[in-house]
């Protein structure tokens, strides 16, 4: 409060604010960020909570300055941020269409010209010239974005708010965006945890931490460096809070084909041995080994769990190897990325989030089609000049 | 395309000249957003209100009410006053609800609006000016009780009564310029807007509307140097007299009124992202 005060003071006074110095309780939000954005450039910002995201978006939008370092801006922002700002509850949707749009900078002919479209986006039927206040939260939100999206600025700021409505009103929102980009070419500059807005919306990624920009670079690299910061700090802080064993237990996988050979790189259908090295240095009762396989997508294909099959595996103590044969191996063709975990008695009860991961690859064979070998057996039979002629044909 | 580009101390960085002709395209482009932020606040106040618009009336109808209880039982005198008492007190009164409403409606609409402010870069002038359209509201409709009152007591008003619309134009300056700096502090300190009420009513009584301008006393001696007696009791004598009977005052403190309002719009803008942060 007193800081408010004295920066108030000194800007009523001409005097500069000093406002590159810390004072004492103080930090820096966002420290030596610095970007930019050409016209019809797209940029996500990745980050933890906390780390700055919003904070940026509110600088660039105009709503505090910056304290060190300068931001320009060309052109008009819009912000998909508070949707419904200015919304007056007892006011009807109507009403509040034009208290919106004048916030937001629209005027009072462009509001009347793009009146019918917003009403229509917004697909609130009746409900228009009802007070706000009887509006379900998701009529609020559609009306309120319905505004946001018509102001058409030059950029777009956008912070999350495509989770909030039902499915057919995110993908409208989507397809309205794709609209406006492709119609006039705007700037988004987009905040989202989703993976799949992300790739879909930016070009390029600045990943934020705690105020600073770690990484800056195209989205698919962006989103992996930061799912693997991710990790790595969840693994951190769940080592730190007490996890019983202080080496990993599962030692190692291997994958063996039919002949008991080792391999990284099988063929479709074959049969598999995995072998699983563990090493417990407390006695584990009634454990669940489960093995998932991950696409480069980061979808779960298929997975093996003991638990899964009702299988129980006697209890394990010290060293010791678990097999897991798959005949056949029916995954289809891909390069698989795949977790080994431990359980103890239940799936809820990980016990080593340590995960070891290792990849194994299902070969694409010549005489495939698509990257699933299916296993077929033809047959044909036709009718000629009476005759029945039967011909089969099998292929294995 | 308009480029604008942030920095530290923005606004004093460029000078003084700049900071005029900034505020100057700012209002002159957000007049129909003060319009519809001041509809907005209107229309919310009186649709759910079964009294609706004649809240405006019930506030000087009793001060009124309790002021004549008081003088006919002795406990009070309210001086000479040589027009009938409801009249002259509901005049006094309507004058001064322009400045009292107007002011606390404008200190307290930065912190109303919350969430707008903090998320949305738009005319934060607007919304003052707009709240301060409030307290027009109500004086007009004051003003209509009045002209029963004139019909009812068979009083004829001055002709003079038609500049109205230019003799209030001071104490709404001043009440716009204290509302201004008085939001942002409230911004930042929020026990201004509820000392803003409180004073009001200190104000008020301190200030001869409801009685005559006393003659001896400490109270006296307030009242000449209060710019606010000059300008409420400008307008009464405009409309009962035909002529303000203490016009140096009243240039005085017009002038004072302009300039606070002028100083505190400057500041207003140096500022005003300042609570953008805080409040």
């Amino acid at each position: 409060m007193a800081y408010g005060i004295m920066d108030i003071g000194r800007n009523a006074f001409g005097l500069s604010s000093h406002s590159e110095r810390l004072r004492p309780r103080e930090f820096w939000a966002v420290n030596d960020v610095s970007f930019e954005v050409k016209r019809g450039g797209t940029l996500g910002l990745i980050g933890a909570n906390g780390s700055g995201k919003t904070t940026l978006l509110k600088l660039i939008n105009g709503i505090f300055w910056p304290d060190k370092g300068r931001i320009t801006v060309k052109g008009r922002v819009g912000a998909l941020i508070a949707v419904g700002a200015g919304f007056h509850p007892l006011l009807t949707g109507r009403e509040n269409v034009y208290v919106n749009g004048a916030i937001l900078g629209m005027s009072k002919r462009e509001i009347q010209k793009k009146f019918d479209a917003i009403v229509e986006f917004a697909d609130i039927g009746d409900f228009l010239d009802v007070p706000v206040k009887y509006y379900s939260s998701g009529m609020f939100v559609r009306l309120g974005f319905s505004v946001a999206a018509h102001s058409e600025p030059d950029i777009l700021l956008v912070d999350e708010v495509l989770a909030v409505g039902d499915m057919n009103f995110g993908i409208k929102c989507l397809r309205k965006m794709h609209e406006l980009k492709k119609r006039t070419d705007v700037s988004i500059i987009i905040v989202s945890h989703a993976e799949y807005v992300l790739r879909a919306w930016s070009q390029k990624c600045v990943v934020l931490d705690q105020g600073r920009v770690v990484y800056h670079s195209d989205s698919d690299d962006a989103i992996a460096f930061y799912t693997d910061e991710m990790s790595k700090r969840r693994l951190k802080e769940e080592k730190r809070n007490g996890s019983i064993f202080q080496s990993p237990m599962v030692k190692g996988v291997k994958f063996r084909n039919i002949s008991g050979d080792l391999m990284d790189g099988i063929n479709p259908g074959e049969r598999i041995t995995i072998e699983i090295e563990y090493q417990a240095e407390k006695k584990i009762k009634d454990p669940i080994f489960g093995i998932d396989f991950y696409d480069p997508d980061g979808q779960l294909i298929g997975g093996l769990y003991n638990s899964y099959e009702s299988i129980r595996l006697p209890d394990i103590e010290g060293k010791g190897v678990i097999r897991v044969i798959v005949d056949p191996f029916i995954l289809p063709s891909n390069s698989y990325r795949c977790e080994v975990k431990v359980f103890e008695e239940e799936i809820s009860n990980m016990i080593e989030r340590n995960v070891l991961e290792t990849r194994l690859l299902v070969k694409k064979l010549n005489n495939m089609r698509g990257s699933t070998k299916l296993n077929q057996k033809w047959e044909c039979s036709s009718n000629r000049d009476g005759v029945d002629i039967e011909t089969t044909r099998n292929v294995i | 395309m308009k480029i604008t580009s942030y920095e530290p101390d923005n606004s004093t960085k460029k000078g003084y000249r700049s900071v005029f002709t900034e505020i100057a395209s700012e209002l002159k482009e957000n007049q129909w957003l003060i319009y519809q932020l001041f509809k907005r606040d209107f229309f919310a106040t009186y649709k759910q209100s079964f009294i609706g618009i004649f809240w405006a009336l019930i506030i000087p109808l009793t001060s009124l009410a309790t002021f004549v209880i008081l003088s006919r039982s002795g406990l009070f005198s309210v001086g000479k006053i040589s027009v009938p008492y409801p009249i002259y007190a509901i005049l006094g009164l309507s004058f001064w609800q322009l400045f009292s409403t107007g002011l606390v409606a404008s200190s307290n609409s930065l912190v109303k609006a919350g969430s707008m402010i903090t998320q949305i870069n738009f005319s934060k002038k607007s919304l003052i000016f707009a709240s301060a359209g409030q307290s027009i509201v109500s004086f007009s409709i004051q003003f209509v009780f009045l002209m029963a009152l004139f019909l009812y007591y068979q009083f004829t008003p001055n002709i003079t009564i038609l500049l109205i619309p230019v003799i209030i134009l001071p104490i709404l300056l001043l009440s716009l310029g204290m509302g201004l700096i008085l939001s942002i502090v409230n911004g930042v300190i929020r026990d201004v807007g509820n000392v803003v009420s409180l004073l009001m009513t200190f104000l008020m009584f301190l200030t001869p509307v409801l009685y005559a301008r006393p003659e001896t006393g400490i109270l006296a001696k307030i009242t000449n140097i209060n710019p606010l007696h000059y300008l409420v009791s400008g307008g009464r004598d405009l409309v009962l007299r035909g002529t303000i009977s203490e016009p140096q005052g009243f240039l005085i403190s017009s002038l004072f009124s302009v300039v606070i309002f002028v100083l505190c719009l400057i500041l207003f803008h140096l500022t005003e992202t300042k609570i953008c942060e805080r409040v």
